[in-house]
């Protein structure tokens, strides 16, 4: 299924989804289609490391993740349509106070890519609400989105709640938004700070693997 | 119209506009002392922009939305609802903190008329957000895929009969009006005016009629204060407001994902569609710019950041619709003062390419060293301060951080000494260090 693999590979939209349809239909095994998606999100995610894709290619592989899954649902077992082995489960969403979705949108996208099993909390998560679904999630990372200012102040304040509930250090936090940076992580108390999606997959990668 | 203007280029009428913007020309001073005062601030600021003099020192602009209100303890929803109180803060925070121009209280806005027209673009403090809480955008795709074409064949109509009822929800009723192009015959005027009549669209009408009374009053209660700005010796940085046609078309009309996907989804409508958007932002920004009698031109930059999109795309979809807005604009005599959002790292050598000194570039997260080797000596540079450390930092850090900045950045004029963000917020003691330290060590 090369050419399945190089569709989404190149942004073939259209021709990608004609490729799973036709390989579907003529009684392929669905789950070696899930598997060129797969290995095409791989290479995809490494033209994002490399910086030739962008967000216009992140969102348009998602959409063609989404209309793949609904295609191959219905030729999946239900054994087979259960999740399979993730790297690690990722806590996110935007803090208390802002309302800004678009950077956590593509963190939650990329890190479903990469192997992470996301769970994402929406806008306005306040400190209490992340601490309940940490508990609930027991993820290995959480993930706090702001490009406020104001942004500061909520995310000192879910760690601070973290280390309350003494999960702390069984948790890397990281902060993303377009005013992060060493002083901004340094008050809030996070583990990193990143300014885009892609640089915080490269901590989660490096994390999981430690 | 000034005399020569028709043969005069660009530069030279931004200077004849600058010359009268720095004047002080109409505005009353108290004395003679403010009236000096205010031509050396405008004339930090003119000095830098066109870079045919070198400044004194660096000019200090501070950008904020709600940080001078917040400052002295005026809640944001206060600052939406109040206008003297609004009024009255901002002229306290030019002189109290006597940077080298103010902003204008204008671009707070104000509740009551979005209230009318249940506005849907933005929540605002106590609106969908708290009372401390400065406005935020509400990215939607208001427009869909199937509009382009509306679209490119006539903005103007698109944005009036689609794009405003779906984005007031009082505004609906306009999305029954035929267009209004029948009026110019009689024969064909009738079905125009009879839709005027119809009640979904008279109460669109009562709405438009309601909500520009309630911002009739307060800007006739604002106005007061804006002129005690400038009469205590305060420039404006900004006298208009644009946006490049690509962030035009993906903040208010697509939304970031769907223009994204478009890209490689209709990408020749996408570019017929920012093309369309030039003139509308040329004659947007100058228009506004021209009204008061101040030609710089504000424009923030959003989505060709780094990040957002590769070199090759941001050279197709981004970069040659913002050049036609900046190069149109310093046509009209107006200067662009584009606030460069985000980091520019890989793009700087896409703002090289445009005529010396007609455009100033504020940056948020670019290097600045970067900026100052490839901008150097072509356009104006500012900012690059981080805002984070105004709001977690010591004044000595400040200080030393601005000091640090200056080295890298100031060169021998063209830099505009600004933090990288229009503020929400702010702190009283690492702000003053910061311009204080500017000050101090800005010196040329």
């Amino acid at each position: 299924m090369q050419d399945l693999v190089n569709a989404v590979v190149e942004m073939m939209e259209d021709d990608a989804l004609a490729l799973a349809k036709k390989y579907l239909e003529a009684g392929a095994d669905p789950l070696q289609v899930v598997e060129a998606y797969k290995d095409a999100l791989k290479i995809i995610g490494q033209r994002f490391e490399q910086g030739t894709y962008f967000v216009p290619e992140l969102i348009l592989a998602g959409e063609m993740m989404n209309g793949a899954s609904s295609l191959i649902k219905p030729y999946l077992s239900h054994e087979q349509g259960k999740g399979d082995g993730k790297i690690g489960r990722f806590l996110l969403g935007t803090v208390e106070g802002d309302i800004h979705d678009i950077g956590k949108g593509m963190a939650a996208m990329l890190m479903d890519i990469n192997g992470f099993e996301v769970k994402d909390l929406g806008v306005d998560v306040s400190a209490k609400r992340f601490i309940e679904e940490a508990k609930k999630f027991q993820p290995h990372i959480i993930g706090l989105s702001g490009l406020l200012t104001l942004s500061y102040d909520s995310m000192k304040q879910v760690v601070q709640a973290l280390n309350d509930a003494g999960m702390r250090d069984k948790v890397k936090v990281i902060i993303g938004g377009g005013q992060m940076d060493d002083h901004a992580c340094q008050y809030v108390g996070a583990d990193a700070w990143v300014i885009d999606a892609v640089a915080g997959v490269r901590y989660a990668l490096e994390w999981m693997e430690k | 119209m000034m005399e020569g203007w028709e043969n005069m280029s660009s530069s030279q009428r931004q200077d004849a506009l600058l010359a009268k913007w720095v004047s002080g020309e109409g505005i009353e001073f108290a004395d003679d002392q403010v009236k000096a005062a205010y031509q050396y601030r405008a004339g930090l600021i003119r000095d830098a922009a066109t870079l045919k003099n070198t400044p004194e020192r660096a000019p200090i602009v501070i950008l904020g939305t709600f940080a001078p209100t917040m400052l002295y303890g005026c809640s944001a929803k206060k600052a939406m609802y109040d206008p003297e109180a609004l009024g009255k803060v901002w002229v306290d925070f030019a002189k109290d903190y006597d940077a080298d121009a103010s902003g204008n209280p204008a671009l707070v806005m104000n509740g009551p008329p979005l209230e009318v027209l249940d506005y849907n673009l933005y929540k605002w403090p106590g609106h969908g957000l708290k009372e401390e809480q400065g406005y935020q955008f509400l990215e939607r795709p208001y427009m869909k895929a199937e509009d382009y074409d509306h679209f490119i064949a006539d903005p103007t109509d698109y944005w009036f009969r689609v794009w405003l009822p779906r984005t007031h929800g009082a505004l609906e009723g306009l999305g029954y009006l035929p267009p209004v192009y029948g009026t110019m015959e009689l024969p064909a005027a009738g079905p125009w005016l009879a839709t005027l009549g119809a009640p979904p669209v008279q109460a669109a009408l009562k709405a438009l009629m309601e909500a520009g009374a309630a911002a009739f009053d307060w800007i006739g209660k604002l106005l007061p204060y804006m002129g005690r700005i400038l009469s205590s010796g305060y420039p404006m940085y900004a006298g208009g407001f644009a946006k490049a046609p690509f962030d035009v078309l993906g903040d208010s009309f697509r939304g970031t994902g769907e223009l994204m996907m478009d890209l490689y989804r209709r990408p020749q409508k996408v570019l017929e569609a920012v093309e369309r958007i030039v003139p509308l932002m040329v004659g947007l920004g100058s228009s506004m710019a021209l009204a008061n009698g101040n030609p710089l031109v504000f424009i923030p930059l959003h989505k060709g950041a780094d990040g957002f999109m590769s070199n090759p795309q941001f050279e197709k979809f981004y970069w040659p619709t913002l050049r036609k807005v900046i190069v149109g604009l310093a046509e009209k005599g107006c200067v662009p003062l584009c606030f460069v959002e985000g980091a520019y790292n890989q793009r700087l050598e896409f703002l090289a390419d445009l005529p010396t000194g007609e455009c100033i570039f504020i940056f948020d997260r670019t290097d600045m060293a970067e900026a100052r080797r490839v901008l150097g000596g072509k356009s104006c540079i500012g900012g690059g301060f981080p805002v984070s450390l105004i709001m977690t930092g010591t004044p000595k850090d400040v200080e030393e951080e601005t000091k640090r900045l200056l080295d890298k950045a100031a060169g021998d004029g063209g830099y505009i000494l600004s933090i990288g963000c229009a503020m929400d917020e702010a702190r009283e003691d690492t702000l003053r260090a910061f311009i204080e330290a500017g000050k101090k060590y800005g010196k040329y």
